[in-house]
């Protein structure tokens, strides 16, 4: 403890009297990353409407700064922050991303409030937990008011890229802890999952001349829980385990066609034999699926017209009362301009068994919406690890 | 190691080539001729003169620890120089390599104009993996140069262009100032951050077109290539977004060039022109890039002889010259005024590698006879332990 005091005066008294002052910095990449979603919406639950007139959840804001640092090393700062799910408690502005990375050709170091790791792919859904249930491996620390504590949480991830397309990343988290310990108990860094995935993905920019698989990973993710009467640290763990692939049915540019599915198993604890709470219901033996069925038009080299129906099922063996979940998602996206879509979304819930008590039995909702989505960067410097000249004409750090 | 054999020797630190002693060494001197475009050498079809060009996306390192992905003709940039007798009978075999279009333009040629390398009059253009056959009779004599001419804003930064020299056997400028050496000096600005994201696009864009076209699915529309005027206009009146619309896909910057090259290299790895006293040599300078450059030579006046490769009627004296895009003038150095002297841009905003003074356009003219003795010690530079005078400030 002392020795790290002695860091901090070392390094405010070094950057307050030197840094600033001595040497001219060179300006950084600026990367400014916006996506505003907007949305009208009805559920229908049991024969009775609800309805938000206006939810802007997942409305989010990026910045990042990018630099060359010596031998062929990259440093990055991301700094990010989202309107929050109504009722999640977590204020007006929530920061899910704060983090630094450093990468080199090979090698990705990334430590902060990042997305965890929890799903090895993503899905056309209108928001990133529209289907959270079937597409993330669920935190088992969460009460599970909010669905951000099973998205976001703080990272320490080590990747390795093997000639271009294998992903190796290993990874721990401290996912968020609710509700909160008292601060004395609490520590925020702690890991308290560990996990690792491999991965073999075409990059995006290579989409056209690759046919078929775009995408195929296995991931680990591993939770150290305070299992009661348990006192090994194995049977403390909460195991699960992922699996994905992409496909491109139709590589088409213009009629593009692909499928996406995702399974998870989660081990389970064997004492989980009811659900009545969110944390039972991450800690039971479960297994999940979720498959997309895509079609995208693109008309003059943008995405047009996106439809896509997806279908997610999930069983839990283990309960005494027979319990299922399914979900079923169509919707559709309209480019009304450059980065500016409407979107049209059906979500049909179903439930039986422990989950019907904690969700209800079933659940439609509609969604008309509008999408804002920009990706912009200034002062460019180098080219990312998945250009093109980077990827087939040779690395330039 | 006495002093004559460190002169032979060369500099053994990269560093101290920038010194008028290394200047001076054997081995800089016959490193120097490397830094000229190599003339590429024909194969004799019957009385034609076959030259073999491709296209590939290559590596150029301008200066130690700076790299960019550039198009080079034969892995180099700039393009190997084209070496012809007026009249000569001249057939180019282009190939493609690359997954972009392009063409090849005889800049200040009299090609037929089916030959002129400009795509969709003269030709179409040169798709990948495709190969075109240029052929003509080289005229007029002079300096001129080749240069791509598909996306000529980029391509060209991106390095593709060379020199193409036709001689002329009674050359009325060699009659009037006999010389027997001679330099080609091409010159170029880039933007390299522009260069790397159009063609990072232009290569993602080319994929998806390829694809389409192999299907036979060219769309006019989506190429952005229609038949007529009306054609197009009428398409736009439909709804139609051409690509430079902002909401389709401009603006994109225009480039504001940050490194500037002379034959492919910035100072201070820029080739070196070489003299003897009472020598006179041709210099012959191209600016295939889009920046003026107002050249000057420091302790002379040299000779204009050329004008686009047109012998001017009488040649004139002066120390700076403006060399626009596009333009080619000779000039001869007549060796009057033994030492080292710079040859560079006076829009020192030229003489820079990405911002930072000294670099870019700035080479020297070196009096190869100029005895050791000259290019002495300072007391200063032996105090700070060099073995001789920097030839230009540094950046402090």
């Amino acid at each position: 403890m002392l020795r790290s005091k002695w860091f901090l005066i070392l390094f405010v008294v070094f950057i307050g009297a030197g840094g600033p002052t001595l040497f001219a910095q060179v300006s950084p990449e600026i990367q400014l990353g916006a996506r505003g979603v907007m949305s009208f919406n009805t559920d229908v639950a049991e024969h009775k409407a609800t309805s938000a007139v206006n939810d802007f959840s997942d409305t989010g804001l990026l910045l990042g700064f990018r630099q060359k640092l010596y031998n062929n090393f990259r440093g990055q700062l991301v700094i990010g922050m989202q309107f929050p799910d109504a009722n999640s408690d977590l204020g007006q502005v929530f920061f899910h991303q704060t983090f630094l990375k450093i990468e080199d050709k090979s090698n990705i170091l990334k430590m902060g409030r990042s997305r965890v790791r929890s799903a090895l792919i993503e899905f056309p859904t209108l928001r990133d937990d529209d289907a959270l249930y079937f597409t993330d491996v669920l935190n088992p620390f969460s009460s599970g008011e909010k669905t951000e504590d099973n998205q976001y949480g703080n990272v320490l991830e080590l990747a390795h890229v093997f000639g271009q397309r294998t992903w190796l990343r290993v990874h721990g988290e401290h996912f968020t802890e609710t509700p909160v310990f008292p601060a004395t108990t609490e520590t925020d860094f702690s890991l308290n999952a560990v996990g690792f995935s491999l991965q073999y993905r075409v990059p995006e920019t290579q989409i056209w001349n690759r046919p078929f698989l775009q995408q195929i990973g296995i991931g680990f993710n591993n939770f150290l829980t305070d299992r009661p009467g348990y006192t090994s640290r194995t049977d403390k763990m909460l195991k699960n385990v992922s699996f994905s692939t992409v496909l491109n049915l139709r590589p088409d540019p213009v009629h593009f066609w692909d499928f996406r599915m995702q399974g998870i198993y989660n081990a389970g604890f064997k004492e989980i034999e009811n659900v009545a709470a969110f944390g039972e219901l991450a800690r039971a033996k479960a297994t999940a699926g979720f498959a997309s069925l895509r079609y995208l038009y693109r008309k003059l080299e943008r995405p047009t017209l996106q439809l896509a129906l997806s279908f997610g099922y999930k069983t839990f063996p283990d309960l005494l009362h027979s319990t299922d979940q399914l979900q079923v998602v169509a919707n559709s996206f309209y480019r009304l301009g450059e980065n500016f879509d409407a979107g049209f979304q059906v979500q049909y819930s179903r439930n039986t068994g422990d989950l019907a008590g904690l969700f209800g039995e079933s659940e439609t909702r509609f969604q008309f919406g509008l999408v804002y989505a920009i990706d912009r960067s200034w002062n460019r410097q180098f080219s990312d690890r998945n250009s093109l000249l980077n990827l087939e004409h040779g690395y330039i750090p | 190691m006495n002093r004559r054999d460190f002169l032979k020797a060369g500099a053994a630190v990269p560093a101290l080539s920038l010194l008028p002693e290394a200047l001076l060494a054997e081995t800089t001197i016959q490193e120097n001729k490397n830094k000229f475009p190599n003339a590429l050498q024909p194969k004799m079809d019957g009385d034609v003169k076959v030259f073999e060009l491709f296209i590939d996306i290559h590596q150029q390192e301008i200066v130690p620890a700076f790299k960019f992905h550039t198009l080079a003709f034969n892995n180099q940039v700039p393009g190997p120089e084209i070496r012809v007798q007026q009249g000569d009978k001249v057939r180019v075999i282009f190939k493609n390599k690359t997954e972009l279009n392009h063409t090849i333009h005889w800049h200040g040629l009299y090609v037929p104009w089916r030959m002129d390398g400009v795509p969709y009059v003269t030709q179409m253009p040169v798709m990948p993996g495709q190969e075109f056959v240029y052929e003509f009779v080289a005229e007029p004599y002079g300096t001129h140069f080749y240069h791509c001419h598909w996306g000529t804003l980029l391509h060209m930064q991106s390095g593709m262009y060379g020199s193409f020299i036709v001689e002329n056997a009674d050359d009325p400028i060699k009659k009037q100032f006999p010389y027997e050496r001679e330099y080609t000096l091409l010159y170029s600005a880039h933007d390299t951050n522009f260069i790397r994201n159009e063609l990072n696009g232009m290569l993602e864009r080319m994929k998806e077109r390829m694809y389409l076209t192999k299907k036979g699915r060219f769309d006019k529309e989506r190429f952005a290539v229609f038949d007529t005027k009306d054609e197009f206009a009428e398409a736009v009146k439909n709804g139609y977004q051409p690509p430079y619309v902002v909401n389709r896909r401009a603006p994109s910057d225009l480039p504001q060039p940050n490194w500037f090259t002379v034959n492919g290299k910035s100072y201070p790895f820029t080739p070196n022109l070489y003299i003897k006293e009472g020598e006179s040599i041709r210099v012959r300078l191209i600016n295939g890039g889009t920046e003026e450059h107002y050249l000057h030579l420091h302790g002379h006046d040299f000779w204009l002889v050329a004008d686009d490769g047109v012998p001017v009627p009488q040649p004139w004296q002066q120390n700076t010259l403006r060399l626009s895009p596009g333009k080619t003038l000779d000039i001869i150095i007549e060796g009057k005024n033994r030492g080292i002297w710079t040859f560079h841009d006076h829009d020192t905003r030229r003489v820079t590698n990405n911002g930072l003074y000294p670099g870019g356009n700035l080479l020297a003219l070196v009096y190869e006879d100029m005895p050791a003795e000259e290019a002495g010690l300072g007391m200063m530079a032996k105090k700070m332990g060099l073995n001789s005078l920097p030839i230009v400030a540094l950046d402090e």
